[in-house]
């Protein structure tokens, strides 16, 4: 049992390994040949993991190598055109304004109700409200809508808002995140200080704390209710 | 940090060549060392009509330490259930230098060598396997 143990141990970290080399896309990111990659790399590791008289090196060599064929195809699919073309497809328009494209469904294997049920999950709900749809070369439908079917925007309407920011986590959990407070120009002094006037006394007791450079900032304590509320923030 | 993605990619195709010259390397001296074990016993074998000596003893002890050892390095690379039958034949062996058992010993080792032969036909790298 113990070989089993450390045999799993030790194809997790390969396979952990080989997908942090793979990079970050998820799986409905992938484009097929990722997505062929995954399969197999989900049966190969689990053959040495089980059967002990299959070395290791069985599960692990297979892997390796798929890591290094795949970093081979993304290479040339990133540096040839036409490779990619052949390698992950070409995104192809299923809904143009004359409506759908019937050529284009024979040739991806549509039918009517997987178009309609992909475009229900890009939230439209029928085929009148949509200019294009495209079919990307991961199997995501994109849509553009007719112009009134558009979602309004701040600049369509010709409404000035002024520019937000992304919040950043200076305590989460009790724990101060001292890279974050840094990237707020903070210190532990100012943070603690943000706690007090909020009611708190210590670290500890914060569940989360978050501050944007507008100073826009919302606390909430371990026991209690989140709020909002302003502070002052170094630019 | 890409060119540490190249370097980590370029260091796997290495290794993964390194490993693939290992095994063959590994393989052929193994397997070579077990047919050059039989065929010293294949030897005296057909010079002398009592086995039950201390020259043939000897001889099949080398066998066993060699293969032992082999057999342990070998495991790291090929499943160790798909080569089994040479230790199995040797440890037979013992048991007919002992009993004096000329034609068993003769057999043993004419299977020794066949596995030997098959072993380094499937362990190899060549069209039959790859296909």
């Amino acid at each position: 049992m113990l070989t089993i143990v450390v045999r799993s141990i030790i194809i997790y970290i390969i396979v952990l390994l080989v997908f942090r080399l793979m990079g970050k896309r998820q799986i409905g990111q992938m484009q097929p040949f990722e997505l062929v990659l995954t399969l197999i790399i989900a049966d190969l590791a689990t053959i040495p993991m089980a059967e002990v008289s299959v070395p290791v090196l069985h599960g692990i060599i297979p892997l390796l190598t798929l890591s290094v064929l795949h970093f081979i195809l993304t290479l040339l699919t990133k540096t040839s055109t036409t490779f990619s073309k052949v390698v992950s497809g070409k995104p192809v328009i299923i809904i143009n304004p004359k409506g759908l494209d019937q050529n284009a469904m024979k040739q991806l294997n549509l039918t009517i109700d997987d178009i309609l049920s992909a475009l229900r999950g890009c939230g439209y709900f029928s085929i009148s409200q949509v200019q294009y749809a495209i079919m990307e070369t991961n199997g995501k439908v994109s849509v553009l809508p007719k112009a009134e079917y558009s979602p309004a925007t701040n600049g369509g309407l010709k409404i000035e808002e002024e520019e937000s920011f992304i919040p950043i986590t200076l305590v989460s959990e009790g724990k101060l995140m001292k890279e974050n407070v840094a990237l707020a120009n903070m210190d532990m002094e100012k943070v603690l200080k943000i706690i007090k006037q909020q009611g708190g006394d210590k670290l500890k007791q914060v569940l989360i704390l978050t501050v944007d450079k507008a100073g826009q900032s919302y606390i909430q304590f371990m026991k209690g209710e989140g709020k909002s509320f302003e502070c002052e923030v170094k630019s | 940090m890409k060119v540490f993605h190249y370097v980590n990619f370029v260091f796997i195709f290495l290794f993964i060549i390194a490993i693939c010259v290992l095994e063959d390397v590994a393989v052929n001296n193994s397997l070579n060392q077990v047919k050059r074990d039989c065929y010293e016993i294949e030897q005296v074998l057909a010079t002398s009509e009592n086995i039950n000596s201390m020259e043939m003893s000897l001889l099949v002890d080398n066998l066993e330490y060699n293969w032992t050892n082999n057999e342990s390095t070998l495991c790291y690379m090929v499943n160790h259930k798909s080569i089994q039958e040479i230790g199995t034949e040797i440890s037979k062996m013992k048991s007919y230098v002992g009993n004096n058992d000329i034609d068993a010993l003769k057999v043993s080792i004419s299977s020794i060598k066949y596995y030997a032969d098959n072993y380094l036909h499937f362990m190899g790298a060549n069209v039959h396997n790859i296909l």
